[in-house]
């Protein structure tokens, strides 16, 4: 269902951790809440769910406000970061419980137990406690519990940070699958771009509690609102650049092209995709020092420095070149971005 | 190992003393030298208190009076913990309050004997029951609450939380999931309520004069007289007053260690 926040605040004491959020999620879409550790991003999530009181502003879902309305009867389902199964209780106890207080029949619950644990594959699992769970096994459990009944909307807060790295591509790729079968409206919440990019129809980037962009992920990462949300999505991240735009000129100490833009002081930011690297002397080229290579397999990160400027170029797999080696860059001067110095929060147009 | 040994003599001793002298006739209980092992058992005594005397009334009182208490006192001292641990009360309250519940125990309990006296005479209390059950739980309140915070304070919010969510009633949450997960904790604090109201002695003599409400504990030293001290009589009953207590506690030993022991160690 449609969730709305409407200049939406919450206070902890003198400080705001959430300021002024205002945000219209569709029903069915898969929002993502993007920003670094405590910007407020858990706390928007917890105003939802009614466990964190809103300070102002009002909370909307399918045009009721919610703002007074208990948390048991939101009718949400919220999978934690710790899972929180209840441990006392078997697989089947812990996926029956929202079904329990609703005091559906036995049978009901039953079925629809074994229903949600086939969906999830975890019916082996069934007669078990959580402690004897491994960490996949218990985000399956957690994930279960929420969809056994069917909730207004899911909110999901980072379930897939305890993971290793293998098992949390493979969870996101279900969850992402999961979503679409059940068309569930979904908040999640999550530091990882990478998760961001890839489950969500739309992100809502937060920084300070305050919302920096809420758009596609491609257009999140083609066209940033601003160097906050430029720098922090894209792995590596984006290159910045300072200097100004004097007579339709961009100069700085490495580069100097025409830009048909009014005077600044800006920070010009490419992204490594966008600067190519050559062994070969080209013309154009920028010769810069190698400073290390990573090799990813696929592809090949290339850190480099012109000065004291250090850029991180991404070049083919099979790019070689040693430690102090002098390369020649190139900059794609039309995919950059520019962010006004004076105002990083603003992309000058 | 030595002092296992000297330990277990010096708690025991008294215990196989007392066991012994309720066996006794009452000549052998003043026998020069003592008969350690050596001499005829007799019930005696053991019939003289609990079927001549009324001591199998004291013991049905004092039954009474820990359990019915005990149980108040779990049950108010509970959820009280439960409010001062997850809720956050303005200008420091909760915080407040727990100091204050705990500062109740500060004062020497003689200090209380005689106000609580003339309440209860004025509420016409006195020589009943509910006196000691009143009394008792307010006396093993701060207790409760203070146990119970620990073990509360050790329960991830999440899992309230995510009981919240499911849909449950706070109180529904309460009792469903983080109740059975102090357990241990109950447990432990139930016996050291049982334990103490059990051994009362102060508030039951100063709140009970006659048998309808009279406690083991009482009753077993009203047996001193002016004229004779009926040890026999007073072993059998402190024998038999021993067990409900020795039972209770084995029986809880699996969570007493646990519960005692509870947060010490992550896991």
């Amino acid at each position: 269902m449609p969730i709305k926040f409407q200049n939406v605040s919450k206070l902890f004491g003198d400080l705001p951790v959430v300021d002024d959020l205002s945000l219209e999620i569709d029903d069915g879409e898969f929002v993502v809440l993007l920003g670094p550790s405590g910007c407020g991003k858990t706390t928007t999530l917890r105003m939802l769910a009614g466990l964190e009181s809103v300070t102002s502003g009002d909370i909307f879902i399918n045009n009721e406000r919610l703002n007074d309305v208990p948390t048991q009867q939101r009718d949400l389902a919220m999978v934690f970061q710790s899972y929180a199964l209840y441990p006392h209780m078997t697989i089947a106890e812990n996926i029956a419980y929202p079904l329990r207080v609703r005091k559906l029949g036995q049978n009901e619950r039953r079925n629809r137990v074994l229903r949600v644990a086939k969906l999830l594959e975890i019916e082996a699992l069934l007669g078990r406690k959580p402690r004897h769970l491994s960490g996949g096994e218990r985000q399956r459990v957690a994930l279960a519990r929420a969809i056994v009944r069917e909730p207004r909307a899911y909110l999901m807060d980072e379930p897939l940070s305890n993971l290793d790295a293998r098992l949390r591509v493979q969870m996101r790729g279900e969850l992402k699958r999961l979503q679409h079968q059940l068309g569930t409206t979904t908040i999640y919440v999550t530091h990882d771009q990478a998760e961001a990019m890839t489950l969500a129809s739309r992100v809502a980037v937060m920084k300070k509690g305050r919302l920096q962009q809420f758009d596609t992920p491609l257009n999140i990462y083609n066209q940033p609102a601003n160097r906050f949300v430029a720098e922090f999505v894209g792995s590596p991240s984006m290159n910045f650049i300072e200097g100004r735009i004097e007579h339709g000129t961009f100069v700085s100490d490495v580069l100097k092209f025409p830009i048909d833009r009014a005077d600044e002081e800006v920070s010009l930011g490419i992204r490594p995709e966008h600067v190519h690297v050559s062994t070969q002397s080209q013309d154009g080229g920028i010769p810069a020092q190698v400073y290390v290579t990573e090799l990813m397999g696929n592809e090949t990160f290339v850190f480099l420095s012109i000065g004291s400027q250090k850029l991180i170029a991404r070049a083919a797999a099979d790019f070689r070149a040693d430690e102090e080696s002098t390369v020649w860059v190139r900059i794609e001067t039309a995919k950059a971005h520019f962010f006004l110095k004076r105002n990083p929060q603003i992309t000058p147009i | 190992m030595g002092l296992l040994v000297l330990a277990l003599l010096v708690a025991l001793a008294p215990v196989y003393w007392m066991v012994t002298i309720s066996l006794k006739t009452e000549i052998d209980q003043f026998a020069r030298p003592p008969k350690w092992f050596t001499f005829t058992p007799t019930l005696e005594h053991y019939y003289d208190a609990f079927v001549t005397r009324s001591f199998s009334e004291y013991l049905l009182t004092s039954a009474i009076v820990a359990v019915v208490s005990t149980a108040c006192a779990l049950v108010i001292g509970t959820l009280a913990a439960y409010a001062l641990t997850r809720f956050r009360l303005p200008y420091n309250l909760d915080r407040k309050l727990s100091l204050w519940i705990l500062s109740t125990r500060m004062f020497p309990a003689i200090v209380t004997a005689v106000p609580l006296f003339l309440m209860m005479r004025d509420l016409r209390l006195v020589n009943t029951k509910a006196a000691l059950i009143i009394v008792y739980t307010g006396f093993n309140l701060p207790f409760v609450v203070w146990m119970m915070r620990g073990f509360f304070a050790e329960v991830p919010r999440d899992l309230e939380e995510a009981a919240l969510v499911d849909g449950d009633s706070r109180l529904g949450a309460l009792v469903r999931v983080v109740l059975p997960l102090v357990t241990p904790g109950l447990a432990a604090t139930a016996v050291f309520c049982l334990i103490v109201c059990w051994n009362e002695f102060l508030f039951a003599l100063v709140l009970t004069q006659t048998d309808a409400a009279m406690t083991l504990p009482v009753g077993i030293a009203g047996r001193v007289t002016q004229y004779e001290i009926k040890w026999g009589v007073m072993s059998a009953a402190g024998a038999v007053a021993m067990v409900p207590i020795l039972v209770f506690a084995l029986a809880m030993q699996k969570y007493l260690v646990r519960g005692l022991s509870l947060g010490a160690v992550k896991g």
